[in-house]
């Protein structure tokens, strides 16, 4: 299992780099895991699919029910539960973490959470993870790796200084990580490129991939349709594939 | 309870019959199949799921009535099935053996969703009447004929994995009329029986109760004890639960806790229960009464729902819970008073619990138990007013009866409330409180002296208030009535001599406090 954890400022195109990273390793394997870990973004929007209830959600519905449960298996409920709320798309598997806790202790709760959600990811390819710059799933356990941390950044200086936090804090977490990299968007001059490949190498962050600004991203937006509606004409569609492929290639 | 006993096949039903554990099966059985997903795509058939009728159960029968590894099918079999398809499924084990008995059924049944799991390209959800299968596509390819094999190769899990099974044998049904009929008439009722039995099942009834440490990370010395009449302070786990984890992962969070010799029937006190605590408390404590509020409560981890508090005006236990933002009638909201009980202490005068606590035929039973109770948030009354005695539900006062200590005096002596002459103790009849001395007119000491039983040593002479402790460390002293300041300061468990302040009667303003070393300037 390879997981991919793609974060970054709120804005700054996380999102459209994590649908069509999905997009594209779909096409080629089987086994896809998509993670929407931010309540912010709208990941099943952006590949175009309808999600009808997340884990936040049966996670709440655990915790008011959990008295009428007589001798039932709590586990087991949760589990059942949770492959339920999974939406199965075409081409790859789609898990939306949804709200966060509410009052009152969800200690035993997230710890069968933690051990349904390991079980459940080991038999994946690939398991994609678009995370708010928190990071929030990853201090709590609930995802408990990442290999490849891919932070996607604009040029703005809060897009930058949000990157070399992260940074910070993946190495905080003990995430166990291979690589740290980086993905700069909306790159529309030379300049601003040059001086995103200075912020990479003084943060000895590998830039992964430099995405221009593109009419049709925005237009797509725009309009509120998926992502993955983009072709071949777009240049950010042509450049994400090849960093699926980087991915694809191990 | 419900008869155990084979189940009658209808003489017309298509029926596939056999015996004999099986030479070779063309999937690999291992854990490390557990969780595969099937998905849709890869799928061959379903069985069970969200569109079809479907149970699972152990019946535990005498030894002469289980014909060891015998399989029945009844209804159509997978290559009689269309691809993509769901269908109704029925599984049904019976098993027996000289260890075998009825009481264990609910755990071998839920180990069929382990064993099945173990199975490649099978994958099974769920349990009871909720089981939803999916066996894949890749499954049959590789040889996958038959319901029979994936019977054959759980019983082989069965007997490896659980030796005391003598005899097993299974019936699978696909037939939907067969499928309806076992489950409305012996697996519902079944069901329903098991269930019953979270209010039935009794501390006595069992050797052995379950501890939790899943909040030690916060309360490092806190230890849940888990037993049949008080689930954990979270609320979230059972006997049941607790049973379960700890079969699962003997050296996880649930441990099994042997009850030992039992020392105080009434407070619930169990000479296994202190040895486990004493140990996985580093020594903080040594002695708990499960069902007790004044002397050696439960420790309180910081994750309950409800806390109880003991009002000495009214000599009269409150609760609130989380979910009330006001303050009770003794000044102090749920947040105020959790800050000071949590961490894992034992506080007197205050008790952190779950909410299903309040269904136990036990509650605070030492104390008087739903008898010296006198107030509770009327959205937490509703929800456990089925659970309180009838002949005092109407007696215990809400925030629409009481916000401040005087209200609530006036309308407890208004409703005649048994704190106000004396509460006597339901499980054996004892008087443990002489009422109000301007009701029943006793001298002052005298009546007040009966809460703090829980505190002799430290309150000899009876305090109208629990006395004052500030156990280490300096720290501002909160303008608020009197009570214990438990400090959950990981350095306290390190400073084997602590400096121990009692101070009674006071109202206390405190700027500083320097604390000194001996001989120190």
């Amino acid at each position: 299992m390879t997981a991919i954890a793609v974060t970054g400022k709120g804005g700054t195109g996380k999102t459209l780099v994590s649908a069509l990273l999905i997009h594209f390793i779909s096409k080629k394997s089987r086994k896809v895991l998509a993670v929407d870990a931010d309540p912010d973004s709208n990941l099943s929007d952006a590949l175009g699919v309808e999600v009808e209830r997340t884990l936040g959600d049966v996670r709440e519905i655990f915790q008011v029910s959990r008295d009428e449960m007589g001798t039932m298996n709590k586990e087991q409920w949760l589990e059942g539960k949770i492959y339920e709320t999974i939406c199965e798309c075409n081409g790859f598997d789609l898990l939306v973490m949804g709200r966060p806790e509410g009052e009152g202790c969800y200690c035993f709760a997230n710890s069968l959470l933690r051990g349904i959600l390991r079980k459940l990811t080991r038999h994946y390819e690939f398991v994609i993870i678009d995370s708010e710059a928190g990071l929030e799933h990853f201090s709590r356990k609930t995802i408990d790796s990442a290999e490849y941390v891919i932070v996607v950044t604009d040029m703005s200086k809060k897009g930058l200084a949000t990157a070399s936090r992260i940074k910070q804090l993946v190495k905080e977490l003990k995430l166990n990580f291979k690589d740290i990299m980086l993905i700069a968007n909306r790159i529309s001059s030379e300049e601003a490129e040059k001086r995103i490949r200075e912020f990479s190498e003084r943060e000895k962050m590998k830039l992964l991939e430099v995405l221009p600004y593109d009419e049709r991203v925005v237009e797509l937006d725009l309009k509120g349709l998926p992502v993955v509606n983009l072709d071949e004409s777009s240049e950010v569609y042509r450049r994400m594939r090849k960093v699926a492929e980087v991915f694809l290639k191990g | 309870m419900v008869e155990r006993k084979r189940i009658e096949i209808p003489a017309d039903a298509k029926v596939k019959v056999s015996v004999g554990p099986e030479e070779k099966f063309p999937f690999d059985i291992s854990p490390m199949y557990e969780g595969e997903r099937i998905r849709k795509e890869d799928m061959f058939v379903e069985l069970g799921g969200p569109k079809q009728v479907k149970f699972e159960l152990v019946l535990a029968l005498p030894m002469d009535q289980v014909e060891d590894m015998k399989v029945t099918l009844v209804g159509p079999d997978l290559d009689e099935m269309k691809e993509g398809e769901s269908y109704p499924y029925g599984m049904l084990y019976y098993i027996a053996g000289s260890k075998v008995e009825t009481d264990l059924e609910p755990v071998i049944e839920r180990r069929n969703h382990d064993f099945q799991n173990y199975i490649e390209g099978y994958m099974h959800l769920n349990q009871r009447y909720d089981i939803w299968v999916r066996i894949s596509k890749n499954a049959v390819k590789k040889g996958l004929k038959s319901l029979i094999q994936i019977a054959k190769a759980t019983m082989m899990l069965y007997k490896n994995e659980l030796p005391f099974i003598e005899k097993i044998e299974a019936v699978y049904i696909t037939d939907k009329n067969l499928v309806e009929k076992i489950l409305k008439e012996i697996a519902m009722p079944i069901y329903d029986e098991r269930d019953r039995r979270v209010e039935t099942l009794h501390d006595e009834d069992v050797q052995e109760f379950y501890s939790c440490t899943l909040c030690q990370s916060f309360a490092p010395t806190n230890v849940c004890i888990v037993s049949p009449d008080r689930p954990s302070l979270c609320g979230a786990i059972t006997w049941f639960d607790g049973r379960a984890a700890a079969k699962v992962d003997p050296e996880g969070p649930n441990k099994a806790v042997p009850k030992g010799e039992l020392l105080d029937p009434i407070g619930g006190e169990y000479s296994g229960v202190n040895e486990f605590a004493k140990r996985e408390s580093g020594g903080e404590y040594d002695r708990i009464k499960l069902h007790s509020f004044f002397e050696f409560p439960h420790t309180s981890c910081g994750c309950f729902e409800v806390i109880g508090f003991y009002m000495p005006e009214v000599d009269g236990i409150g609760w609130v819970h989380r979910g009330y933002p006001h303050p009770a009638p003794n000044g102090l909201t749920f947040s105020t008073m959790a800050g000071q009980t949590g961490g894992g202490k034992q506080v007197k005068g205050f008790l952190g619990v779950g909410i299903a606590y309040f269904r136990s035929k036990k509650f605070i039973q030492a104390d008087g138990g739903w008898y010296r109770v006198v107030w509770m948030p009327k959205e937490l009354k509703e929800r456990v007013a089925k659970y309180i005695p009838e002949d005092i539900r109407d007696k215990i006062a809400t925030e629409e009866n009481a916000k401040t200590i005087e209200e609530l005096k006036e309308f407890l002596k208004k409703v005649d409330h048994p704190v106000v002459k004396g509460v006597v103790r339901k499980v054996d009849g004892k008087k443990i409180t002489e009422g109000w001395p301007e009701v029943v007119g006793v001298k002052e000491e005298k009546v007040e002296a009966k809460p703090e039983v829980a505190a002799p040593a430290q309150a000899p002479t009876a305090a109208v208030q629990p006395a004052v402790q500030v156990p280490t460390a300096p720290m501002p002293i909160p303008a608020m009535p009197a009570f214990q300041l438990p400090m959950p300061m990981p350095s306290q468990q390190a400073a084997p001599a602590g400096i121990k302040l009692i101070i009674k009667d006071a109202k206390i303003t405190i700027g500083k406090i320097v604390l000194k070393k001996k001989g120190e300037k």
